[in-house]
This record gives C-alpha cells, structure tokens and sequence, in this order.
C-alpha cells in the first residue's frame, strides 16, 4: 500500500441529504492542499465523479449509518477511501454466479467479468489476500451498444473504474472492514 | 416536479430543474419520465440545461425511461448537456444509446 504523507478523514452519515455537503468539504480540501499547483479541470471532474460514487455506494449498499472518507497525498498520487463495517461487497458475473467477500476459496489471481456495455467489460481481478482490482477490457465494438441489456447497478463501479487510475476493494474478515480505494496519479511519466 | 414540461404535437420538452441529477431526485425523474412516456407521446426531449451534475443513479433512471419507451416506439433525446455531463455519459458510452443534440432548436430539426 502506498503510504500518503497528507490524509484527512470526513465522517459521513449516510444519507441522501448529506451527499452534496460531504462532496462540497472533500472538494474544498483537494482545492486548498492543491492551491499552489491547482488540478486541471478534467482531473477535478474525475475525482468529483468517484467521490459522488463513493458516497452514493454509502448510501445505497452499507446498510451502516456513517462511512469514513480518507483523502490522500503523496508527491505521486491522491487517495480516495471510503471505508465502512457495513455488508461486504456483492457483485454478481456475467455468469450470473454470485461473488461475495470474504472470498471463500482464492487461491491464486483470478478474474471475474461482471459487466459490459457492447464497448468496455468491467471485470475484477482478486489475490490471495482477496483483494479486488478493477479494470476495464476495451471490446471490439458491436454495433448495438448492450448497455440496455444490463441493470444499472454497475454504472457507478464502471464510473469509479474508468475515471481512476486504479480502483480496489478490499475487506477484512477479522474487523468487518469495507474499503474503496480510487487512486490517481498526480505525475504523468 | 423535477421536470418542467411542454407539450406540442406530442413531442414533449422536459427540463431537468435541479441543478444535480442524483440520487437524491433520481426516482422521481424516473416516475415522471414514465408518466409522460406512458401517455402516447412520440418525442421526449429532455434538456439538462441546469444540471452541473449527474451521477450514476440518475443515468440508471435515464435507462429506465428509454427501455420502457423503446417499445412504445418513443424517442428519448437529450439536450443542453454541460461539459462535464456530456464527458460522464461518453465516460460510460451512453453518447452511443442516446441522441445527444447542442439545444431543443437542433433536435426539433430533426422533426421536419
């Protein structure tokens, strides 16, 4: 895990209500700590977009009444956490098969497809820790995009996914810990 | 009310009022939506000249209203996208489900 110099932490209750407060302070700190060499737009568009995922996720699937919200700096990246001890992650593939943590049985990376639109496939790949990175495999195009096809309960993974560098889950069986992590890379090599 | 709504010749215009599609108006929109569909227009065109912002639980409501539309034979385009709306539909490739127009003149264009 990369460790960030600089982090803060937003407690967020999770109502509907709340959202555009929490966004507003998360923000106004990446605007403060960045005041000298300010994001560019794009960027700050992208970081907006995931922390509204993130606190809509809260909202939606902890089934907990607060969530923690970390932001992070280091000299190469910025560090979105959203941690909760609410229910673990549900996705469901492709095949239709649930995939739950804690993982029953990993025992060496594997990748589960859980979505596509007829353009992008968001899959997740899990370690032996179970840890879950997600990544998009760019298809070759269909003519009808299938975004219809599916439900619309993987727009919000498929957003943090494609506006992150990188994008994971991981829980903790012992403590019941939840986290989402979105990282973006400040420096471009 | 969500949307703010004129009707001419069955072809309806529906402004988005808040200035954030989310989750917090995403049912709503999305009852309305229907509501209007379901009464025997042809056109929905939906104008997000407010919205600043959308998020993926109204994108999931915009989906809805298109899957119960389609086979009703009515026609959902969307207008007046701001920058980083439009950039957030093209994000997940709505840009290729949707008919994206620059104002309500353009796509009532498309009528004649």
């Amino acid at each position: 895990m990369r460790a960030y110099s600089d982090q803060i932490k937003i407690v967020f209750d999770c109502n509907r209500e709340g959202i555009p407060g929490t966004l507003n302070v998360c923000l106004n700190h990446i605007r403060e700590k960045t005041g000298a060499l300010p994001l560019d737009d794009a960027l700050m568009a992208k970081i907006k977009w995931v922390l509204m995922e993130l606190l809509t996720n809260a909202v939606k699937h902890s089934g907990e009444r607060q969530s923690v919200l970390r932001i992070g700096f280091s000299e190469e990246a910025l560090s979105l956490e959203k941690e909760d001890y609410g229910k673990p992650l549900v996705l469901v593939g492709q095949d239709k098969k649930k995939i739950v943590w804690p993982l029953e049985e990993v025992v060496k990376p594997v990748d589960f497809p859980i979505y596509h639109n007829g353009m992008d496939s968001l899959c997740v790949r899990t370690d032996e820790a179970g840890r879950a990175t997600f990544f998009i495999e760019e298809l070759a195009e269909m003519e009808m995009p299938a975004l219809l096809s599916d439900t619309s309960e993987h727009f919000g993974l498929l957003i943090m996914t494609k506006a992150s560098d990188e994008f994971a889950y991981e829980h903790d069986p012992d403590t019941g810990l939840n986290r989402f992590t979105s990282t973006f890379y400040l420096i471009t090599h | 009310m969500i949307l703010k709504v004129e009707e001419i010749n069955r072809v309806v215009q529906a402004t988005i009022l808040p200035e954030e599609a989310s989750l917090t108006n995403a049912d709503a929109f999305k009852e309305e939506m229907i509501s209007i569909i379901g009464r025997g227009v042809r056109l929905v065109i939906v104008s997000f000249e407010n919205v600043n912002y959308i998020d993926s639980s109204f994108l999931g409501s915009l989906v809805v209203a298109l899957k119960y539309a389609m086979p009703r034979n009515v026609d959902i385009y969307l207008v007046s996208l701001k920058p980083d709306v439009k950039n957030l539909l093209t994000l997940i490739r709505m840009d290729r489900v949707f008919r994206i127009f620059n104002n309500y003149d353009e796509a009532m264009g498309t009528l004649s």
